[in-house]
């Protein structure tokens, strides 16, 4: 561990910053939303530095405490704070998001298939897709042992298949996670 | 067809985002924040597992508009009703004073001790149907506005929130983001000062820096010498296990407490934090010894406990 928190957090912050919003906002129905996730979660890890793991692990570390942040929100139990007003202003006119939906609002089949599945499969399956985890990462990331998250991921991308196929799509286990050897 | 086809952006575009003036400024923020204060109380101003950092008005008193609350005593006021039989856009009563904006609502408290009746309707008339509750808390934060509480979850589409306003000329002022046809149950609380002795409404704290007790760290200190110490005081003393997730091997940063008795207490365990649960009682939030044995499912210690917005009154 670093003796100095300032310089430590500077640096997790420099390289988790984007991985982080990235993850965020993915999940936000609101962009605005997502400032003050992005602001709780690494209030967070600046009040538990000390605890914060070296090297990517810290990102990881970031994902739980980010995945929490927002079950908060979710509840309503997230305050807007007056500080992260700018960042709410400029993640709300970013470009990439001018045009794009949230996955609550996406309405292709595999959008209204995905919502269909307990909130514990999404998250896998999610993490995989789009943080494009592995399943060491995934462990650290869930705090469970590996073999839970290959047996976890097995049962989730099962569900996932079979209810793909319910709605009429073809070979939905190709379709499902292309791109990962998960 | 890919699943990675669902996420609205991928981190690539996010390229350069870090080095924006609003993300350098959320850092600077931050890390201006004291990271374990030896004295200060960390207590309800916000709700939520993880908090920010306390608000500004921290320690200053706001005085009541009593001058308000005797001219609009039993007075309502309601204007620009939209459609005939339409929520209003703006409601004042002698409790509080709501009004819709664009995107939200601003609210005003001008008597946190009234009914919460009053509030309801106020909330009611520009088309919240949210129900209030007065909570005791400690007397630095009477008046405030506490919420929105979803106990059941948030349901899009729309965003909930609460943001406070500075300056306040009343005893509380916030923006409140709600969408107005939300159906779920949504509870908001109001602060009234603690009786002496009554528990103050549960809240979720970070204890890593809460102290109670002014001039004196309980953090790291054993349980028996931070109750040797309560007991100095005149202060009653209440427990509670402050489990966490995180660590070598488990790094996931989450963290979450259980009430419990003295008697699951080892005098050898370590204090992480401490705060009042009332005016004569204080909290020790104890890191368990392995004796302890394996952690609760958080979400059945949180579910084990009543909760302020679950409370039938």
């Amino acid at each position: 561990m670093g003796a100095d928190p300032h310089g430590r957090f500077v640096e997790i912050y420099e390289r988790a910053y984007e991985p982080i919003l990235g993850y965020v906002l993915r999940r936000c129905r609101d962009p605005e939303d997502a400032a003050d996730v992005v602001a709780e979660t690494f209030t967070v890890a600046w009040r538990r530095i000390d605890e914060l793991p070296e090297g990517d692990e810290a990102r990881l570390w970031l994902y739980g405490v980010a995945r929490r942040v927002l079950a908060n929100q979710r509840r309503g139990e997230l305050r807007r704070e007056r500080r992260t007003e700018a960042l709410r202003e400029h993640l709300a006119s970013l470009p990439v998001l001018a045009h794009t939906r949230s996955p609550e609002e996406d309405f292709s089949t595999v959008g209204r298939v995905f919502r269909t599945l307990p909130d514990g499969d999404r998250e896998l399956l999610s993490l995989v897709a789009w943080e494009r985890l592995d399943t060491r990462q995934l462990a650290a990331t869930l705090g469970i042992s590996r073999n839970a998250v290959r047996i976890r991921l097995y049962r989730a991308r099962r569900r996932f298949a079979r209810a793909l196929a319910t709605a009429g799509v073809d070979h939905p286990h190709a379709a499902m996670l292309e791109g990962s050897s998960l | 067809m890919n699943l990675a086809n669902l996420a609205r952006l991928r981190d690539e575009d996010l390229a350069g985002q870090v080095s924006t003036a609003p993300a350098r400024a959320l850092m600077e923020s931050i890390v201006s924040e004291e990271r374990a204060p030896a004295a200060r109380r960390l207590r309800a101003p916000q709700r939520g597992r993880f908090r920010g950092p306390l608000p500004e008005w921290g320690g200053t008193r706001r005085a009541l508009a009593l001058g308000a609350v005797a001219v609009g005593l039993g007075v309502a006021v309601a204007i620009g009703v939209g459609l005939p039989g339409g929520p209003a856009t703006r409601y004042a009563n002698a409790a509080v004073s709501v009004e819709r904006a664009t995107d939200y609502f601003s609210v005003t408290v001008t008597d946190p001790a009234a009914d919460p009746g009053r509030f309801e309707e106020a909330f009611r008339a520009v088309g919240l149907n949210v129900t209030v509750k007065t909570i005791p808390v400690p007397p630095d934060e009477v008046g405030r506005l506490i919420g929105p509480v979803v106990p059941d979850g948030f349901r899009g589409p729309g965003s909930i929130g609460v943001q406070d306003v500075e300056p306040c000329a009343s005893a509380f002022c916030a923006k409140v983001w709600l969408p107005a046809d939300y159906s779920g149950r949504v509870v908001f609380g109001i602060g009234r000062a603690a009786a002496p002795g009554e528990p103050y409404a549960d809240d979720v704290v970070d204890p890593s820096s809460a102290e109670a007790l002014d001039g004196y760290r309980s953090h790291g200190r054993t349980v028996a010498e931070v109750r040797d110490e309560l007991r100095r005081r005149g202060l009653k003393v209440g427990y509670r296990l402050h489990w966490t997730l995180s660590g070598p091997g488990r790094p996931d940063g989450s963290f979450f407490d259980q009430r419990v008795t003295a008697d699951r207490i080892e005098d050898g365990w370590v204090v992480e934090g401490s705060r009042h649960s009332s005016s004569d009682t204080v909290d020790l939030y104890v890191v368990p010894g392995p004796e302890a044995g394996p952690a609760p499912d958080p979400m059945a210690a949180y579910e084990a406990e009543p909760h302020w917005y679950d409370r039938t009154d």
